[in-house]
């Protein structure tokens, strides 16, 4: 494929990744009654959305228990995804291969149901309303691990841990000089998705949240989809609002992020 | 006394690495399996105090249930429509922006992310736009070429395809973005040598990046099963997410196993029981195909 | 006068349960928590409620409908985790009242003498089966009416005036042999949106519906079950319905975009129809529902167990739910009271809307809540009307014919006994 088809086909998968999130802005400026011809150009009534949104919800408080959730679990993720992702990939153990197995079928249970044991469980341990009962549950997933096992197999080669070994490098310290370097894409995609998926969390934290000062933005945001009468201008007000914080983190992020990863690559 | 540590932290280090992911799982993971487990023996409303014993009865009402078979059907239906694009666009928009001539490559990258940053909510909203019966803007260009109108959600095979598409659109990014992790880590000469052999874009895909990243494939190909297989949002919503949505339509021609599972447990007399048996066939079913496809995937080698 | 004796009596009363008679323990603060899921116009009054109540404070979570009733059953099934007030919807109601050890009776706590307060099958709403206990005092109620489209009627050659389209159709057969008429007329529209509602209504119009008083199913045997289904189907038949999927982006369009004349109008419905279809303004009008009675929607607040101030939080629904409360709730929401007293109030029979051509609605709405029958609802009530809503959609859709799908419904009716 030449360059100018490559860019094309790239420019056209944009349009469609865009223009829903474009669409919703549209919806979001717009009264409730917009949607009954399908408008393609913002109107007049986003800040008066905005408006509503913060009338209706403690977005700032919100916001900060968010990223508060979010950042705790995107960093302990990433680290014990990438150190037992380690594990599994290159050391040799005994149970390797079934306790290998028995993280992906952690993937397996529907989370619908896990809900309720989940809950007597976190009564038990007194975490009702407190943000631990958010965090301490998905400091590690077995999503990430499996994650990891599967990018170091193949992006960090056996040799390079050799010489290491051959040096007398104990298993931490080739975690930290040769792991770590190795897994930085990775790692860097395994934080974003994981940092991603808490902030749109939304079941769960609905349960077992309950004060507005310990809600998080998705919690806050199920206020304004509250009612007989569905506000979709309102609802997507709120979406635009919670999703913005998230494009300018990635967006500042990126160069350092992705950008800076396809040199750090390691070259076989 | 440095080799005897050097043995410890060889034989024991790494049982400390995948420590943290058991323990936790050990306290969050196992006890909520268990608990379920047990339940699924009970007659088990959520919303009575006393609980009776059936045995294997919630288990072998399922199998008898032909609404059970019909949410299986329809969830492997959906799986193959969406799964099966999903990761072939993933992978090929991957490859493109990894081809060393595009520039911005972070900017394209956040760009893949960006459909899995809109909620649900914004989604359903907007592809229900798409995929209306009478304002749709989907119908209305096969109105225009004269192909006549598609009622999407009442027919079987329309109302899997516009779940799929929008499965699909949410997706297929989020997985092109985890092949591109794993393409940083090709070496790049490898395609500067095939490039100056000739080779074209579509070869080097096939013959240097799919052989490289096949530990990711196999990954994304069984997460992706995985969670095709819980599918939930997508169909409740696209039904309107009222009753019509729980039963995915008025002949559950759209119903997943998530919302079967969903609609006996928390909506028709909270019977907790009968949805923990659900969800333990689920599993079993989960098992099944993530197996097959581990076996088929394994055999993922590039074009000779 | 501006108020009834009743309100006055009432008003009275809470002032001595309240202002007088509670003796704050000490400084000692008590929060009470109230969880919901939509606007029930409670914040102004919560502050109300506190400057005569100093140890109170009130704390409220909102969520959707339904995370926030998933939510409570989770927390009902736990035993912990609940609010001190949950608001309960009628759809999900008659599991708890099937199965109410989980709440306060709230006849211990001194309901009792409240009865006459409100309407009396709001009120057997919330009891259980054996009557012996209440769990929730009622909030709003979805009075019902007809809305239909004057321009559509006049372009059908029926008459447009409310007056003239509500003695089209006393009876639902009329209403359906008005829709034929319609048909003829304009076949390329449709009369009404969906047939679900219409066959509810029905039903719940009758003494009894799909179950009898000891909560056993009669979907077979009760005949007012299977005539309403016939008088459906024939409508169905017809091409009467648009069969418009309620609650999709579609369907609020369809408002808005004028494809169906007619759709049956709990009280709330009548400012989504405001808010989805402003190009439509004074094109819509409210006439009386066939049968005459209805409501669809509507809430209670219950006390669930588990909360530690059941006495407290008694106080504060009692107050919430007076007459003066609900009065200030309608002006301010639009949900409909559900104290009969109020329905001779000015504010309510005075009560209309531009959008609608000025209707009457406050009036329409009272008349109909008031006629509504009190009828036993079962414990899986919701649950019986999907499953025979499913099988007309079926019909509707050109999958099946209708005694395959009566026959479906039934088998399904069977599972759920």
């Amino acid at each position: 494929m030449n360059r100018r088809l490559t860019y094309l086909t790239l420019l056209g998968s944009l349009f469609f990744a865009v223009f829903p999130f474009y669409f919703s802005f549209v919806v979001a400026s717009h009264d409730n009654s917009a949607l009954a011809q399908v408008k393609l150009l913002p109107g007049p009534n986003f800040l008066e959305n905005v408006r509503r949104v913060f009338a209706t919800v403690p977005f700032d408080l919100a916001l900060a228990n968010s990223a508060l959730v979010a950042s705790v679990n995107t960093c302990s993720v990433v680290l014990f995804s990438t150190l037992a992702g380690f594990a599994f990939a290159k050391l040799r153990f005994r149970g390797r291969t079934p306790l290998l197995l028995s993280v992906i079928a952690t993937m397996m249970v529907p989370t619908q149901l896990g809900i309720i044991p989940l809950f007597i469980l976190i009564t038990r341990f007194e975490w009702h309303d407190t943000l631990a009962a958010v965090i301490v549950p998905a400091l590690v997933n077995a999503f990430g691990v499996f994650f990891m096992t599967q990018y170091l197999s193949e992006a960090l080669p056996t040799e390079l841990l050799e010489a290491g070994r051959m040096d007398g490098c104990a298993n931490h310290r080739l975690f930290w000089h040769v792991v770590l370097p190795a897994a930085r894409p990775a790692m860097a995609v395994l934080g974003m998705l994981t940092f991603l998926g808490t902030w749109n969390d939304y079941l769960w934290p609905l349960v077992v949240l309950a004060s507005p000062e310990n809600q998080t933005v998705q919690v806050g945001l199920s206020q304004l989809r509250a009612g007989y009468v569905q506000d979709y201008s309102l609802a997507l007000t709120g979406t635009v609002l919670a999703t913005l914080p998230l494009i300018v983190v990635f967006g500042a992020l990126s160069k350092q992020l992705i950008g800076g990863i396809m040199q750090g690559a390691v070259k076989g | 006394m440095r080799t005897w540590l050097y043995k410890v932290d060889t034989r024991v280090s790494p049982y400390l690495y995948i420590a943290p992911f058991f323990v936790l799982f050990g306290v969050f993971g196992l006890f909520p399996l268990g608990y379920t487990a047990y339940v699924s023996l009970f007659d088990w409303s959520l919303l009575r105090d006393e609980h009776s014993y059936v045995g294997f009865q919630n288990y072998a009402e399922l199998f008898k249930d032909p609404y059970f078979w019909n949410a299986l059907g329809n969830t492997v239906s959906i799986l193959i429509l969406s799964t099966v694009p999903q990761l072939v666009l993933a992978l090929v928009l991957a490859h493109l922006v990894n081809r060393p001539f595009i520039r911005g490559a972070a900017a394209w990258r956040l760009g893949l992310l960006l459909p899995n940053l809109t909620s649900v909510v914004a989604v359903v909203v907007i592809f229900s736009q798409l995929f209306g019966r009478d304002f749709g803007l989907i119908n209305a260009g096969l109105e225009a070429l004269g192909l006549g109108r598609i009622a999407w959600q009442e027919g079987t095979a329309s109302s899997h395809v516009a779940i799929s598409v929008m499965i699909i659109w949410r997706w297929t990014g989020y997985n092109a973005l985890i092949f591109l992790a794993a393409m940083q880590a090709v070496p790049k000469e490898l395609y500067e040598s095939a490039t100056l052999d000739g080779a074209t874009s579509g070869q080097q895909l096939r013959s240097i990046t799919i052989p490289a990243i096949r530990p990711t494939i196999i990954f994304v190909v069984i997460v992706s099963t995985i969670y095709g297989l819980q599918i939930f949002a997508e169909p409740q919503l696209f039904g309107g997410g009222g009753p019509n949505g729980i039963t995915g339509g008025s002949d559950r021609q759209f119903q997943t196993l998530t919302l079967y599972l969903y609609e006996h447990g928390f909506n028709k007399g909270f019977d907790f029981g009968y949805a923990s048996a659900t969800a333990w066939v689920m599993f079993g079913v989960i098992v099944l195909f993530a197996i097959g496809n581990f076996v088929l995937s394994k055999r993922i080698r590039g074009v000779k | 006068m501006r108020t009834s004796i009743l309100i006055a009596a009432v008003a009275v009363m809470i002032t001595a349960a309240c202002g007088g008679g509670e003796t704050p323990k000490g400084d000692e603060k008590i929060t009470l928590t109230i969880a919901g899921f939509g606007d029930f116009g409670f914040k102004p009054l919560y502050e109300e409620y506190k400057q005569t109540h100093k140890n109170i404070e009130i704390q409220e979570r909102i969520s959707e409908y339904a995370a926030h009733h998933n939510n409570l059953i989770s927390h009902l099934a736990t035993g912990s985790g609940a609010a001190d007030i949950e608001a309960v919807e009628i759809g999900y109601l008659s599991s708890f009242t099937a199965t109410p050890n989980r709440f306060h009776n709230l006849l211990d706590l001194g309901a009792k003498d409240l009865e006459s307060t409100y309407l009396p099958w709001k009120w057997q709403q919330a009891l259980s089966t054996d009557k012996k206990t209440l769990i929730g005092l009622g909030t709003d109620v979805g009075g019902m009416a007809m809305c239909y489209r004057t321009d559509l009627f006049a372009k059908a050659g029926l008459p447009t005036n409310r007056h003239e389209v509500s003695k089209l159709w006393p009876t639902w057969e009329q209403y359906v042999a008005t829709g034929k008429r319609y048909k003829t007329a304009l076949p390329d529209s449709y009369f009404m949106e969906a047939s679900g509602n219409m066959y509810r209504a029905i039903v719940e119009q009758a003494p009894t519906g799909v179950y009898d008083d000891a909560d056993k199913l009669v979907v077979e045997t009760n005949p007012i079950v299977k005539q309403a289904w016939d008088l459906t189907v024939d409508a169905i038949s017809a091409g009467l319905s648009n069969r418009l999927t309620a609650w999709t982006p579609e369907w609020t369009a369809a408002f808005g975009q004028g494809t169906f004349a007619t759709i049956v109008c709990p009280a709330w419905m009548t400012s989504y129809i405001e808010n989805n279809a402003k190009d439509a303004a004074g094109k819509w009008d409210v006439a009386a529902v066939p049968g005459g009675a209805g409501s669809m929607g509507g809430s209670h607040l219950a006390l669930p167990k588990q909360g530690k101030h059941a006495k407290e939080a008694f106080e504060l629904i009692k107050w919430l739910t007076a007459p003066e409360q609900q009065k200030k709730v309608f002006k301010s929401t639009g949900n409909f009271p559900s104290t009969p007293s109020l329905y001779t109030d000015p504010d309510l029979t005075g009560f209309s809307k531009a959008f609608f051509n000025n209707a009457p609605i406050g009036k329409i709405f009272s008349e109909s809540a008031k006629a509504v029958k009190p009828q036993h609802q079962g414990p899986k009530q919701g649950d019986v009307f999907n499953a025979i809503g499913a099988g007309l959609g079926r019909i509707e859709q050109g999958k099946q014919k209708p005694d395959e799908a009566w026959a479906q419904v039934l088998a399904d009716a069977k599972k759920l006994a």
